[in-house]
């Protein structure tokens, strides 16, 4: 979070009012092309009927069934590919020889585009909530592997031989030094792994599913409904935002040890 | 004894010190001074354990050294204190590894913190922490667990003069009440002058032992009024001409070698 300085304020609401203005421009500007007729409706929506479209989902309570698939594929694929990321990275960073042995297969595994593979996994995993989760966990997996790893590769020195002289056991060695360590790494690459969990969830379902927010976008895709998918990832990008802040919280609560970044 | 690294990406070895020997008694302050780059951090390095040895051999107690010992105490050259934990949690982490339970751990941390003047900051961080406040918790650190060897890698490098000169004489004071062994590292000649009752001088590196000094000054010294004993000037003077040649020989080896 950034310091409230009297000056930041200030520079602050103005970036606000700023943001403010040219978002509502440039709605005017889009809602006024389609109404003259300069651009056709029919391929870019218009504001006020996708306003409509979004608050009749909302009504009918429709998008927050397909939501709450999306967020659960996400959420269990996240969790498990970090649990995954931190125990396989933990095991690489204690015994150099599988690292060195395994290190072009991860390269390799990691520069696989999970995007084409996604068509594989479903047919592998199904169509439900098995193939998303895979995809998710394939894509959260190395981001929090490789944090893990260089955050214990990179721990500093002077500390491990300071625990060691301070007494610590293998296991005191984890849990005060090489944990912590890590964690800062891992939260580092947080909203990057969060924000590869949701693509993955929603890659998995545009390409065959039949139900989550990918799922409406492919659906409204394949009826030409331009508003259907506009409104779909209008409704996504919330979501994103949302949990966005949310991980903000969530980071100043476990740097509060960190000084504040200027 | 003579310590080795290898140097991997240059396919040769470098030899940090060579054939360096010498005897500390129990109870005894001795310091090392000597050029920097000389390897005194290194000889450190491998009393404590940290590091295998290439040749020779180290004992304590008659026991040879072979991985770290509880008994050891180390200050390190950088203080390394554990930034995600509290000042009274820092102090309190050798109780914890040692298995001393909470109750009986919370008065000696809490001790220890008034006696190096940080009481009302045990919840600080060490980021919030002033370089001599840190370095002041890094020796209620090692003080805590009472080691009988306690390693310091120039504690006070960092601090201004009148905050190492309380701090010199609140590690005299210490020393005195426990009588442990002392190895103190330092750059410092007058600091190693003032609180030692032996000095070893090093040579360039790689680092011999060029001479050993014993300063037989009277205790208990004041580090700030010691200095104007008569012995003083004349101990002064010796040691320095022998550290003298060595910090210049090293100064133009370390020189010559950025420039070729
Ligand atoms: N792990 C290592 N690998 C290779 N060389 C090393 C290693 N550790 C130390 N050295 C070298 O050994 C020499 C002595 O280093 P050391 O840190 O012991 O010096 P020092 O006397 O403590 O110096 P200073 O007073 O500047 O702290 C240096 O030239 C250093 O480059
Ligand atoms: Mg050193």
């Amino acid at each position: 979070m950034l310091a409230t300085s009297g000056v930041d304020k200030v520079s602050r609401a103005e970036v606000y009012l700023w943001r403010v203005v040219l978002l509502g421009a440039f709605l005017i500007l889009w809602e006024a092309a389609t109404r003259r007729g300069w651009v056709d409706p029919f391929f870019v929506s218009q504001p006020t009927v996708l306003a409509m479209q979004i608050a009749d989902w909302i009504r009918t309570g429709f998008i927050f069934r397909h939501l709450v698939v999306t967020m659960q594929e996400t959420i269990i694929g996240f969790l498990l590919g970090t649990l995954l990321g931190v125990a396989v990275g933990f095991l690489f960073a204690h015994w150099e020889k599988l690292a060195r042995i395994f290190d072009p297969l991860m390269v390799a595994l990691n520069a696989m585009p999970r995007v084409v593979l996604a068509p594989l996994f479903i047919l592998w995993f199904g169509l439900g909530l098995l193939s998303k989760v895979v995809m998710v966990v394939s894509l959260v997996f190395f981001v929090v592997f490789f944090s893990t790893y260089t955050g214990i590769r990179e721990v500093d020195r002077d500390l491990v031989n300071n625990a060691r002289i301070l007494g610590a056991s293998p296991r005191h060695m984890i849990r005060h030094v090489l944990l912590p360590s890590a964690l800062t790494w891992i939260f580092a690459s947080l909203r990057t792994s969060v924000g590869f969990a949701l693509i993955g969830a929603v890659v998995g379902e545009y390409l065959g599913s039949h139900e989550g927010m990918g799922y409406v976008i492919s659906y409204a895709e394949s009826m030409f409904n331009a508003t259907g998918v506009l409104a779909g990832l209008l409704v996504l990008m919330a979501a994103v935002i949302a949990i966005d802040i949310g991980l903000q919280r969530l980071d100043a609560r476990f740097s509060y040890w960190k000084p504040v970044p200027k | 004894m003579t310590q080795r690294f290898a140097l991997p990406r240059e396919d040769r070895e470098f030899t940090a010190v060579q054939d360096v020997s010498f005897d500390i008694g129990g109870g005894e302050f001795v310091s090392i001074v000597g050029p920097s780059g000389c390897g005194k951090s290194t000889l450190l390095g491998l009393i404590a354990g940290l590091v295998p040895i290439s040749a020779g051999h180290i004992s304590l107690d008659g026991q040879p050294v072979d991985g770290v010992n509880a008994r050891l105490g180390f200050v390190f050259q950088r203080d390394a204190l554990f930034p995600w934990k509290t000042v009274a949690q820092n102090v309190g982490l050798p109780l914890l590894f040692r298995g001393v339970d909470a109750a009986s751990a919370r008065p000696r941390v809490a001790d220890w913190i008034a006696r190096i003047g940080l009481t009302g900051f045990e919840r600080y961080h060490p980021h919030q922490l002033s370089g001599g406040m840190r370095k002041r918790v890094a020796l209620a650190m090692t003080m805590v667990y009472e080691p009988q060897i306690v390693l310091m890698d120039e504690p006070f490098g960092a601090l201004d003069v009148q905050t190492r000169n309380l701090m010199e004489n609140d590690l005299l004071e210490i020393w005195a009440q426990s009588r442990r062994t002392v190895v103190f590292v330092t750059h410092d000649l007058e600091e190693a002058i003032a609180l030692s009752d032996r000095i070893v001088v090093m040579t360039a590196s790689p680092g011999r032992v060029k001479a050993v000094y014993t300063i037989s000054l009277p205790r208990p010294r004041s580090v700030t009024e010691i200095r104007f004993h008569p012995d003083f000037g004349r101990l002064y003077e010796t040691i320095w001409k022998d550290l003298k040649d060595e910090v210049r020989v090293g100064y133009e080896r370390s020189r010559q070698g950025l420039a070729g």
